[in-house]
């Protein structure tokens, strides 16, 4: 048991290293960049214009109806052969945040679907802007709605960035590989990789209870 | 004045107004009434132009549209300015407190700043009974309640015609009768009212005048003294039906 604790001892600021430098903000650059996507997608997707849907929907179908690691794949090394070549950061972000924007779109979509069709004429009698109804009306009850979902697709991210070692990236995934790989010793540090992980998801939980408490704030409470 | 001119609406190929025309005055209560079916909401929301007819034309004091074409967002927005609407299933933004359901509107719309806004939302919530639950979320109202707010928000806007959508239908008779209160009030301030709604007594109490819709047109309208005694057979089997009740 002191063995194990020791070696988590000395293999811990590496693993932490790589955490803090490529498994966390890859996570956030792709997650903030893939909401801008999704809500980008949903627009499309919630349009009149139909050749706007179409390509929300193909977009949507081929990250959704694909693998993570094929998409990194196909990034990171398919594309040079199309002459375009991106390093390991910047194939990492692209595929990530394609994938998990797929899945946010999905969520914002059925989110602002589920806004009873009442809320909406009222902001029309009410003599709203369109604008005005997404802003005040449509925007804070589909975000209530989506919270959860999109909770669940930030942990999916940062699970899934483990992948990223088979572009070359030193996560904390492949920090751990690497010194398990030099001491012998798998067991103790994929455990410990693992409750590098579970720190972060521990962490992640926590923030979205509070977030998604303070957005159902308004919903009746059992006690009412 | 608020006149339709030979409106048609149908849905699906099934026609629900045929060529109706009403003229409304300002200042009346005006109580719709007719068999479910008969295209009384339709009617009331094409005048919030929350349903588009195929034909006909709608003017509110001086502002007009003609359907058959398409609108533009200013003309919609002309005419919706004219108006407000109290919805059966309250509508009342579920994220925003009561003060604020009451007092943004009227800031989105430009008629006001925010202080002007809930200074005049607080008074038009002490209208309808509704000062001690400024800073409640509608989910914790009861019904009757949230349809207080309702109509007080309708009011925010400054309408010219106040339109009513089976505004009870959703409520038990207490609470009905908190809402009823309230509309009451509105119509002995001569306010424009145009209400669709089955509570008969209401009709018969309040109504400056009675529209009666039947088979897509207007089967009747006129006073509630004159509804009331009329022989049309059609007239008598929807009246019998709440003798019945």
């Amino acid at each position: 048991m002191t063995d194990f604790l020791s070696l988590w001892a000395d293999s811990l600021p590496q693993l932490l290293a790589a955490t803090v430098k490529v498994t966390i903000p890859l996570s956030i650059i792709a997650f903030v960049l893939a909401l801008v996507v999704a809500v980008l997608a949903t627009v499309m997707r919630l349009s009149r214009i139909r050749p706007l849907q179409w390509v929300s929907r193909f977009y949507v179908w081929l990250f959704r109806g694909t693998p993570i690691l094929v998409q990194l794949f196909i990034i990171f090394y398919g594309l040079p052969a199309a002459g375009i070549t991106l390093s390991a950061w910047t194939s990492a972000i692209i595929a990530f945040t394609l994938n998990t924007g797929a899945y946010a779109a999905e969520t914002l979509r059925a989110s602002v679907q589920s806004i009873p069709r009442g809320q909406l004429e009222a902001a029309r009698t009410l003599n709203f802007t369109g604008w005005q109804t997404v802003r005040h009306v449509i925007a804070p009850q589909a975000l209530r709605i989506a919270l959860p979902p999109l909770g669940n697709d930030l942990i999916d991210l940062v699970k899934g960035t483990s992948l990223v070692m088979v572009i070359t990236l030193a996560d904390v995934f492949q920090v751990g590989r690497q010194i398990a790989a030099t001491n012998f010793q798998p067991l103790a540090l994929y455990a410990e990789v693992a409750v590098v992980y579970l720190a972060i998801f521990t962490v992640l939980s926590f923030l979205q209870s509070r977030l998604e408490r303070a957005s159902n704030r308004y919903i009746r409470s059992p006690r009412a | 004045m608020l006149e339709l001119n030979d409106v048609s609406k149908s849905f699906g190929g099934t026609a629900v107004l045929t060529r109706v025309s009403l003229a409304l005055n300002d200042g009346e209560t005006t109580v719709v009434l007719g068999p479910s079916g008969s295209g009384k909401s339709t009617l009331l929301r094409t005048m919030n132009l929350l349903e588009i007819p195929e034909s006909g034309c709608l003017s509110i004091n001086g502002d007009s549209v003609t359907f058959g074409g398409s609108l533009t967002r200013k003309q919609v927005s002309a005419i919706r300015r004219r108006s407000a609407m109290v919805f059966q299933g309250y509508n009342l933004f579920p994220h925003q407190s009561v003060l604020d359901n009451v007092a943004m509107p009227p800031v989105l719309n430009g008629k006001a700043d925010r202080a002007a806004s809930r200074a005049r939302a607080v008074e038009l919530l002490g209208k309808v009974g509704m000062s001690h639950r400024l800073e409640e979320y509608p989910d914790n109202l009861s019904g009757g309640q949230q349809q207080r707010v309702a109509i007080a928000r309708a009011l925010a806007v400054e309408p010219d015609y106040l339109l009513f959508d089976e505004p009870t239908s959703a409520l038990d008779p207490e609470l009905e009768a908190e809402v009823i209160r309230v509309m009451v009030d509105l119509a002995r301030e001569r306010r424009s009212l145009v209400v669709v709604t089955h509570n008969i007594g209401f009709a018969r109490r309040v109504a400056d005048r009675i529209v009666f819709l039947a088979d897509g047109g207007i089967g009747f309208d006129g006073t509630p003294e004159d509804f009331f005694a009329s022989e049309s057979e059609r007239i008598r089997r929807y009246l019998n039906v709440f003798d019945a009740v």
